[in-house]
Order: structure tokens, then C-alpha cells, then sequence
């Protein structure tokens, strides 16, 4: 476990480095290290400081919480494939963002931030709600096509209001494909606190999530409420997700990828678990977001294309390993 | 079912058929309507019939029941009441082949080398490699239904990321046009567009005629199919082709109007029943009509904003799908 620590945290601090010098322009070591310590007001130190530096942060804070916010997702639903992005909460997030841009234009981040995380809520409710109404629950997949189609209804109506308001939403359009780049860094004060506070309370219940791995009964005979633990993690997980959205807008697949290989790296219990798809999150966040600068070199791509493109094989590796406890 | 129930909804298609030829940025009363059909009318009246009206509706029609019938083949082979084209990940496919055609016989100039009419063959190879792939990937796994969906939700993933990607990457023009294209709207629609699936369709006809007492063989499970004379597999797998075909040839033309293929194969057996033949003139007759209402409901309520019609049938479909899968889970649970 020392070893994935020391590995994954010497690759995040390598990206990261590889981030500030590596993209349309190539940057040496001196230039970048010239432009982080003296500043000055040349091309290269503007890029490097006020853009590339910017990014980095961005893609490592929404790397952490979506990585958390799966990983919280996955274990109170016992659901391997559950994750933000395919189970409509990041829809329900950005309809928000841009119902509320409609309505009243100019909205401020904040609002903008608040109104992400109650699209978040309300999609997850709704997604998790129909879950459970549905007699005996639905099975993973099950949950999987009922979050999938919330989220084809959600961005439908937002191509409708999309279409009905150009002038105003135009500026949303590159925003609605998930990105770190060039986004105000407003918010991200609030997101690094709110994403200490989730991961603070889900390390303080890593105990209970650990039991809640078995089944409901056992779980409830060892005193864990497991209804109240379930609905109010799923909130937090909610929130993570309507944070990152409002910040980089919706990015798929990262939740999923995350959790499963802070997994395969060996971690079981909850107390691992979660810190290490914190890490594995913002390697992921990093990979990336250099990734997005090279695939369509020089344009840049959106970072959940990306990530879709690494999360939808390991998807099917998923499905097809293991038979879960799916249908 | 009584008659009545039974008669009404191609009535009430009927009805969406001539209220879409008369509503559009100008009202057209019956009288000129009928008019200038028969070349009677005035010559604007003429122009906007038979230049815009007529085949914007003909090709609503035409690509609903095309899809509608491709939903009820695949729900039949498949035996799984939740499949859809644009569950399955051929509707994503079909737009990858497209944009690949785009890109690869556009000169610098940004304009086509070859016909625009090769267009539909694109979509078809796309949709017949993701299909492939989604049917690969579930058989091995001993085909449960619900896998299969899976498999096409992940797939359908892929398909849209290369979809975003190819859109960033490709010549600005042909974004444009092919995010239009995307989002599933008949409001480009020419004549030629109306030729191609009329061709579809007349190639698809016979096909579908034979398949009939196959289709209602494969309702049997696979033994007593099998001792009523019939090659389950081989006609299981004709019938996932046509449909993927079907699908294409309506996509690559209308663009990504989803949820149609569920919903009408869905609606038509409530109504008309189990047997093949009057469940697939129902699906036909009632995915024209979706399609259709669907394109006239945008014209009526956002005029002059072209809002893709895909984004209505989505509306009211994907309540739709929920619902269905909610009813199955609590059956079978």
C-alpha cells in the first residue's frame, strides 16, 4: 500500500509538472520555474501562470471529487457501476445551470454554484428515488438505464432551451462538453473546503460503510442506520458532483474509473478506499487534462471525451469480469 | 380492445399528416391545400407545398415508421421489450459513419468529392460496426437482455465521445451542419431525402412480408421455435440486420430522433396485439405519426427557432422508457 501511495503521488507530482510545460507551446524547465518565482508580464510567464497553473488546480480538485463522489455513489448502492455522469447527476446539474442562466442572465457563480448542486440533488433523487420505488429495488443495470435516460431527457430539454436563448447561452456551449480549461477559479475556494468536508465525513464513516458492504440486514443488526447513511452519503455524493459540474462543467466516466482502480491497487476496507480514489481522482483529473491538449493537437478537446474513451473499455471490462451482481 | 380504439389512432395520424402541411410560417387553409396539390392554387401556395411542406412531412412519415418497425424487430429478436435503436447504441454508430464520410471525402475546399447519396451507406457500415460489437460483446456473455442494453449504453458512450472529438477536429462547416444533422430534425428536407428512404423502403417491404411468420414463430421460446420448422438463430440474426439497416438508412437521413423505435412497437401491441403483421402496420403507422406531431409541434411552438424534433420525441419518450422499466422491475423481481 506504501508503494501505490509513493508511486501514485510521484505521478500526479510529474503530471502536474508535465502540465505547466507541456501544450501548444512547449516550455522549459527554466522558463516555468522563471515564470512561477519572478513573474513579469511576457507570453510565456501569462500562459504559464495564468492559465496552465489555473487548470492544474482545476483538474486536480475536480478530479478528487468526482473520484469521491463515485466511490461514495458505488458503496452505499453495493453498485460497481454507479457514478455521477452515468447515472444523470451531472445532467441534472447542468440543466439547472443553464435553466437558470435562462431565467435570470448574468446569474453569479454562486448562484450558479447553488444551482448546479440542487440539479444535482434533485437529479440524484430522482434517479435513486425511481431505484427505490420500484418493488424489491432495482438491480445495477436497471439503475444504470434509469440514470442514463434521466439524463437523455435532461439534455434534450436543454437543447430545446439551448436553441430557444442562443445569444445568451453561446458562451455555455464549450462549458456543457466538461473542460479545465479557461475556467474563472471563482469557486474553487468553496469546492477544495466542500471537498474536505465529504471526504472528512466519509473517512468518519468508513467504518460503516465497510459493514454496509454486506447486505441491509446485517448491516442494520450491527447498529448502522442504514437508510439514513445511504440517503445522506448519496447527498454528499450529489453535492461533489454539482460542485465539479459548476466548476468544469459535466465530466463522465472519472467517477467510474477511479474508485475501481484505487481497487485494483489493492485497497478493501473504506479508511484506503477513499483516500486513495481521492488520489487516483486527481491522477486521472491531470492525465487527463494533458491528454485533452494532445488528442486533437493544437485544438483543444474536451476532457470528458476523454475520459469516455478510457472509462467506456473499462466499462465493459467491468461487465464482463466477474458476472457482478448485476441482473 | 375495441374497435374504436383500434381505428382511432391512424385517424388521429391521418389527422397530424394534414395539420402538418397546413401549419407552418404561414397558415394554409384545407381549400388551398387541396388546391394547390392539384396544381389548382396560387403559385406560392404551389411553391411552399411542394418545396417545403410536402416533403418535410413525407419524410417525418417515411423515417418514423422506418424506425418504428426497426424498434419491433429488434424487441422481437432480441425478446427484451426495453431494446431501442438509441438504447442499443446503433443511432451513436450511425452518426460516427457519418461524420468518418464527412471526413474523409471532403476536400480543402470543405466540399463533398463524391455524391452526398453515399451518405446513408456511411451510417450503415458505422451502426453495423457498433451493433456488431454490442452483439459480439453480449453473446459471449450468454446474452441476457439487460447485458445487452448495458453494453449498448457503454458503447453508445464511446460512440458520442468520437462523435465530440471528430466534431472539435473537423472542418468548421461540417460541424455545423453535422450538429444540426445530430440532434434529429426534418427541416432541411428535400426531395432527395425523401427519395432514399422511399427506395429503403421499397427494398425493406417484401423483406418485412416474409418475415412475418418467422417473427411470429420467434414469439415461442427457442425449442418449440425451433419444432415449428423455424432456424432460430438465423432468423434472429436477419432480423437484428434488418433493423440495424432500417435504423441507419432513417438515421442518416433524419438524424438522431431517438425513443421512436420503443415506444411505437410498445403502443402498437397494446392496441393491435402479439401477432406480427397488424403490430407492424400499427408500430409504422403510429412512429409516422410521432415523428411527424413531433415536427409539428416544433414548427407550431418555437417558430421560426428550428428545435430538433429528437428533442420531443426524447420528452416524452425517455418518461416513457422509465415507466416501462419500472413495471418490468416490479414483475420480475
Amino acid at each position: 500500500m506504501r508503494i501505490v501511495w509513493i508511486g501514485g503521488l510521484c505521478t500526479c507530482l510529474v503530471l502536474a509538472g508535465l502540465g505547466l510545460h507541456l501544450g501548444v507551446r512547449t516550455y522549459t524547465p527554466l522558463q516555468v520555474w522563471a515564470a512561477l518565482m519572478h513573474g513579469g508580464e511576457d507570453t510565456a510567464t501569462i500562459i504559464i501562470r495564468d492559465l496552465r497553473v489555473p487548470r492544474m488546480a482545476l483538474a486536480t480538485v475536480i478530479g478528487a471529487a468526482l473520484g469521491l463522489s463515485g466511490l461514495l455513489m458505488q458503496s452505499v448502492t453495493r453498485n460497481p457501476i454507479a457514478e455521477p455522469g452515468l447515472l444523470g447527476v451531472n445532467a441534472g446539474a447542468a440543466f439547472a445551470v443553464v435553466l437558470l442562466i435562462t431565467l435570470a442572465p448574468g446569474a453569479s457563480f454562486t448562484a450558479m454554484a447553488l444551482a448546479a448542486a440542487l440539479g444535482a440533488l434533485t437529479a440524484a433523487a430522482l434517479v435513486f428515488g425511481l431505484a427505490y420505488s420500484a418493488g424489491g429495488g432495482l438491480s445495477p443495470i436497471q439503475l444504470l438505464l434509469a440514470g442514463v435516460t434521466v439524463a437523455a431527457l435532461l439534455i434534450a430539454a436543454m437543447q430545446v432551451l439551448i436553441i430557444l436563448n442562443e445569444t445568451v447561452l453561446e458562451e455555455l456551449l464549450f462549458w456543457l462538453s466538461g473542460s479545465f480549461a479557461d475556467r474563472p477559479l471563482t469557486g474553487l475556494w468553496a469546492a477544495i473546503a466542500g471537498l474536505a468536508v465529504g471526504a472528512g465525513l466519509a473517512l468518519a464513516l468508513s467504518g460503516a460503510l465497510d459493514v454496509l458492504q454486506t447486505d441491509d440486514a446485517t448491516a442494520e443488526s450491527l447498529g448502522v442506520p442504514v437508510v439514513r447513511l445511504r440517503f445522506g452519503l448519496l447527498a454528499v455524493a450529489a453535492l461533489l458532483a454539482g460542485l465539479s459540474v459548476a466548476l468544469a462543467g459535466p465530466v463522465a466516466f472519472l467517477g467510474l474509473v477511479a474508485p475501481h482502480l484505487a481497487r485494483l491497487a489493492g485497497a478493501q476496507r473504506h479508511r484506503e478506499l477513499i483516500p486513495l480514489s481521492l488520489l487516483f481522482g486527481v491522477f486521472l483529473g491531470l492525465a487527463a487534462d494533458l491528454m485533452a491538449r494532445f488528442i486533437l493537437y493544437p485544438t483543444e478537446a474536451p476532457v470528458s471525451a476523454v475520459m469516455a474513451l478510457v472509462g467506456v473499455p473499462l466499462l465493459v471490462a467491468l461487465l464482463r469480469r466477474n458476472r457482478l451482481r448485476l441482473a | 380492445m375495441t374497435r374504436t380504439t383500434q381505428v382511432l389512432p391512424p385517424l388521429a395520424v391521418l389527422l397530424i399528416a394534414l395539420f402538418a402541411v397546413a401549419i407552418g410560417s404561414s397558415f394554409m387553409p384545407l381549400d388551398r391545400v387541396v388546391a394547390a396539390l392539384f396544381g389548382a392554387g396560387s403559385r406560392a401556395d404551389g411553391i411552399i407545398l411542394w418545396n417545403i411542406r410536402l416533403p418535410r412531412v413525407l419524410l417525418a412519415a417515411l423515417a418514423g415508421a422506418a424506425l418504428a418497425v426497426a424498434g419491433m424487430l429488434l424487441q422481437r429478436a432480441t425478446r427484451n421489450p426495453l431494446a431501442a435503436p438509441s438504447v442499443l447504441g446503433i443511432v451513436d454508430g450511425a452518426a460516427v459513419g457519418v461524420l468518418v464520410f464527412f471526413l474523409l471525402f471532403s476536400n480543402e475546399a470543405n466540399a463533398l468529392v463524391v455524391s452526398v447519396n453515399w451518405q446513408p451507406l456511411a451510417a450503415a457500415i458505422g451502426a453495423l460496426v457498433f451493433a456488431t460489437i454490442v452483439g459480439v460483446l453480449a453473446y459471449q456473455d450468454a446474452v441476457s437482455p439487460m447485458r445487452l442494453l448495458l453494453y449498448g449504453v457503454a458503447l453508445a458512450a464511446l460512440a458520442n465521445a468520437i462523435v465530440v472529438l471528430m466534431i472539435i477536429a473537423g472542418p468548421v462547416f461540417r460541424a455545423s451542419q453535422a450538429l444540426i444533422w445530430l440532434a434529429g430534425s426534418v427541416h432541411t428536407a428535400d426531395w432527395r431525402e425523401v427519395g432514399i428512404l422511399s427506395l429503403a423502403w421499397l427494398v425493406a417491404l417484401p423483406v418485412l412480408v416474409l418475415m412475418i411468420r418467422p417473427l411470429d414463430q420467434l414469439r415461442l421460446d427457442d425449442q418449440s421455435a425451433a419444432s415449428t420448422g423455424l432456424n432460430v438463430a438465423r432468423t434472429r440474426v436477419f432480423a437484428l440486420l434488418l433493423s440495424v439497416l432500417m435504423t441507419a438508412t432513417a438515421v442518416s437521413v433524419v438524424g438522431g430522433i431517438g425513443f421512436v423505435g420503443l415506444i411505437a412497437p410498445h403502443a402498437a401491441r397494446l392496441l393491435y396485439g402479439t401477432n406480427a403483421a397488424p403490430q407492424m402496420l400499427g408500430a409504422a403507422c403510429l412512429g409516422a405519426g410521432m415523428v411527424m406531431g413531433a415536427d409539428l409541434l416544433v414548427r407550431a411552438a418555437f417558430q421560426p427557432l428550428e428545435v430538433p424534433a429528437g428533442a420531443v420525441t426524447a420528452l416524452i419518450g425517455a418518461p416513457y422508457f422509465i415507466y416501462l422499466l419500472i413495471r418490468q422491475s416490479s414483475t420480475h423481481a
